[in-house]
């Protein structure tokens, strides 16, 4: 028994897949697209059902509470029982996907499935979309685990998994694959792309198995003329502007809420309540706001110009207060409703100042600027071109679609080089895309690349002693030592005691102590390899002790590190064909 | 002083006992402690394969400001430097990564499922699963400071048994303390458990280092339990048992743990170390 399960949780080792792991990767992803489908469409399903349900509530004065109870639950549901840190999901699916090999815990899998569910379903302003991408990504890392897949496999699956959740959420495959190569891996190699694509199809085909081969949003057909592509280009800008603004406004909130001496489950009630308020005022900033975006493409979204522009800013507010204030979800569905708020305002500005040009259906505007906000915001514009084609179900708007994508997201690039879901982990120097000094020195330490055949003096040792100790050693560098207790010292460099060493009359004058480096810079063995790399290029330096709990421990130099690296960059791009 | 040893500090009174306990192995094993000083009541390991979430309980917040000076000052009365461990990575604003490249980690009592028992660092579900991937044994300290005088190998003769006692042997070399064996013999002959020590090469070693070897009969394995000396170290293997065997009958280092006040040493599977 014990032998057959060491068999199959090792499926690389069975004579099929031996030659080639493509094969088991494929049929893996199948498996973890079906899964994560599964889970997308249930997050999907519920939402549907609950909003419905809490609909019926509306009618009531105290229904501006639901999204306060919904977003306090889901609080104390996440940090109390499935005891998660806070966040949206993205960001740590593409940190693990950086710096752990794609590990994920199991509980990510369903947790934010059932907070997000408790948030949106009460009425707060997220959306689904970053829950399941982080459950899909959860379920591939933890049938990557139970196969005992290695470091590169499990990435392959983890963007499998998230592949197979956005393509069920949306009904749309190739968004899915786009999407986590984009904005999950980072990195278009052939390797990961097949199973990606794979695990898309099975995302969208069990969606289409269980609620039915729907186009999320239903079009109608739009005719663009050439003042429309014209027009474009001041909707990415404006779109590029709205994107930097729910930005900073998603960015700013949670140190606000952090500075209220609440209760984090309390401050997500707080958040929700002030939703709800604003939902009386503008019900289009309640849930994930799919119904509203539909009448938006239907033309049938009537309130004026004035009220649609402060509806986008209401919605950005919404968004920011709940998830900024521990609410849980993510900002794919959000910026779907303010990319198209935005675009109908532009729209009735356009109509408003140019009353005689005949300008294409707002409904077409409401599509391009959803298209610019998604691109925008994630700074993927490859992403937001092909799931507006994917979820409207048409190739009529490509062209304007192109340009504002294209044109949001450079914008958006020039003024804030980071994405939203990468802003943080850029600043903390956590990302770690595939390819660059940062990625391929992670997997080296300090203790790798240790140089150990110094010869250590000690301080009272005398210059004579020196001089035959220089004869037997090959390096310019002697680390000197506390004779008693053995704590590193200093440092002392032939070059730097060039002159005594050619003055015998000081052999026996000068001791150790006297003529050592004190302020010699150190190295931890825990340090980052990039960061000693750095403090190297700065004090130019070519080699730096080692020294741990005042001990010195070896050297580290220059030559070795960028011969290591140059190792590690090979091993790491052979898979990458 | 090569080796780290990685302790979750907890600013109470059996926080301090179990630093100090850590403290005193760190003595004995030639290593340096790393103290962390929790500012979230959870954290990750991340594993070759595998990441555990450890969860503690709000204790380990208790006075943050006194905690780091508290802890320099035991470390200090034991003749120690404090070297404490600031997470640079989190996987989210509340959740910091711990390295998993220590030498040793002194496991905090609380991530067991076993609330009740605070502060014996008792085995649960996630301390078997950091057992199982980590290449660094694990130290269920006591519940109050305790010097060990000896080390007691508790000898089976699986390949996580062999590898408790090249710890066993590490611990002896580094310390000098006595160093004995104890084996139930489960139907087997003493000369098997020998050809078990022979065919891993390490007779000459027990042979030169070790100071006994106690066989015991089959029997409940309490009664066995009670033979070793109270002022031991006791170092055992991981027991690799399936799921349902350990539901069922429950994990043999629990029972060893619930029935010793000695400290623990657990060595997992993936520990390396060659004599």
């Amino acid at each position: 028994m014990g032998r057959f399960i060491k068999t199959w949780r090792r499926p690389e080792k069975w004579s099929l897949f031996r030659p080639d792991d493509r094969i088991l990767l494929i049929l893996i992803g199948i498996l973890v697209g079906i899964c994560s489908g599964v889970a997308a469409v249930a997050l999907s399903r519920s939402l549907f059902a609950t909003l419905h349900w809490v609909h019926s509530f509306h009618i009531y004065w105290w229904a501006f509470l639901l999204p306060g109870i919904g977003a306090a639950l889901s609080s104390l549901f996440l940090n109390n029982i499935m005891k998660e840190g806070a966040g949206h999901g993205v960001p740590e699916v593409i940190y693990s996907v950086s710096r752990y090999g794609g590990l994920m815990r199991l509980r990510s899998s369903f947790s934010r499935l059932i907070a997000s569910w408790l948030t949106i379903g009460s009425g707060g302003s997220a959306g689904p979309e970053a829950p399941v991408v982080m459950s899909g990504a959860a379920i591939g890392s933890n049938i990557g685990r139970i196969f005992s897949m290695n470091e590169r496999q499990r990435v392959t699956l983890v963007g499998c998994g998230a592949a197979g959740a956005i393509s069920a959420i949306f009904n749309a495959p190739i968004a899915g694959m786009v999407f986590t190569i984009e904005v999950i891996l980072g990195e278009w190699t052939a390797v990961n792309i097949v199973p990606i694509a794979i695990a898309s199809v099975a995302g969208t085909q069990i969606s289409r198995f269980l609620q039915g081969n729907n186009i999320v949003f239903d079009l109608r057909q739009f005719h663009i003329g050439f003042v429309d592509v014209l027009a474009s280009f001041g909707l990415a800008v404006i779109a590029a502007l709205a994107s930097i603004l729910l930005t900073h406004l998603l960015r700013k909130m949670p140190r606000l809420a952090r500075k209220t001496p609440l209760p984090i489950w309390l401050r997500a009630a707080v958040g929700g309540v002030i939703v709800g308020l604003i939902g009386v005022a503008f019900p289009v900033v309640l849930g994930e706001g799919y119904h509203s975006i539909q009448s938006m493409i239907d033309g049938a979204f009537t309130p004026g110009m004035l009220l649609v522009m402060v509806a986008t800013l209401a919605k950005m507010l919404a968004t920011a207060f709940t998830l900024g204030w521990g609410g849980s979800g993510g900002i794919f569905a959000p910026s779907l409703v303010v990319g198209s708020l935005a675009g109908l305002a532009y729209h009735r500005c356009l109509v408003f100042v140019w009353p005689a040009v005949t300008w294409a259906h707002e409904g077409c505007f409401a599509l391009l600027g959803m298209a610019g906000l998604i691109s925008g915001m994630m700074q993927a514009p490859l992403t937001g071109i092909f799931l507006i084609v994917e979820i409207t179900g048409g190739y009529g708007v490509i062209v304007p679609l192109i340009v504002v994508s294209a044109i949001s997201s450079t914008v958006c690039q020039y003024i804030e080089p980071a994405s939203f879901y990468l802003k943080e982990l850029v600043d903390k120097g956590q990302l770690l895309r595939p390819g660059t000094d940062a990625r391929v020195l992670s997997d080296l330490s300090v203790h790798e690349l240790l140089e150990r055949d110094c010869i250590s003096v000690t301080r009272n040792m005398l210059l004579r002693d020196f001089v035959q100790t220089v004869q037997r050693s090959h390096r310019n560098f002697f680390p000197v030592e506390d004779e008693d207790t053995g704590r590193f010292l200093g440092m002392i460099h032939l070059d730097d005691i060039r002159p005594y060493l050619f003055n015998p009359g000081m052999y026996d004058a000068v001791v150790m102590e006297q003529i050592m480096n004190r302020g010699v810079e150190v190295v931890r063995p825990e340090d980052d390899l990039l960061d000693v790399l750095r403090r190297m290029d700065e004090r130019r330096l070519f080699s730096m002790p080692v020294v741990s709990n005042g001990v010195f421990l070896g050297m580290i130099s220059k030559a070795t590190l960028l011969d290591r690296y140059r190792q590690e960059l090979r091993v790491q791009t052979q898979f990458v064909a | 002083m090569g080796a780290k040893l990685i302790h979750i500090f907890r600013n109470t009174p059996i926080g301090r006992e179990s630093l100090l306990q850590s403290a005193y192995f760190c003595k004995q094993a030639d290593a340096t402690p790393v103290v962390y000083i929790p500012r979230h009541t959870k954290f990750l390991m991340y594993f070759e394969n595998d990441v555990v979430q450890v969860d503690l309980d709000s204790s380990y917040l208790k006075a943050p400001d006194s905690a780091e000076s508290r802890a320099a000052e035991l470390l200090f009365e034991q003749g120690m430097e404090a070297d404490f461990f600031k997470p640079k990575n989190f996987t989210a604003s509340t959740l910091p990564d711990i390295p998993t490249h220590f030498d040793f980690m002194c496991c905090p009592g609380t991530i067991s499922d076993l609330s009740s028992k605070i502060g014996l660092g008792y085995i649960g579900p996630r301390v078997r699963r950091i057992l199982n991937e980590a290449y660094f044994p694990v130290l269920l300290a006591s519940g109050v400071y305790k010097p060990w005088k000896r080390i007691a190998v508790l000898f089976g003769g699986s390949a996580n048994a062999l590898n408790a006692f090249k710890l066993g042997l590490r611990l002896r070399r580094t310390s000098g303390l006595p160093l004995e064996l104890y084996t139930r013999r489960e139907g087997k002959s003493e000369e098997d458990y020998r050809s078990i020590m022979r065919n891993a090469n390490l007779e000459d070693d027990f042979e030169r280092h070790a100071d006994g070897w106690h066989f015991f009969e089959d029997g409940p394995i309490e009664e066995s339990l009670y033979e070793i000396h109270h002022d031991a170290l006791v170092v055992v293997g991981a027991f690799r048992h399936g799921l349902i065997k350990d539901m069922v009958f429950g994990s043999t280092v629990e029972k060893i743990q619930s029935v010793l006040p000695n400290n623990l040493l657990v060595v997992g599977p993936k520990y390396t170390f060659s004599v």
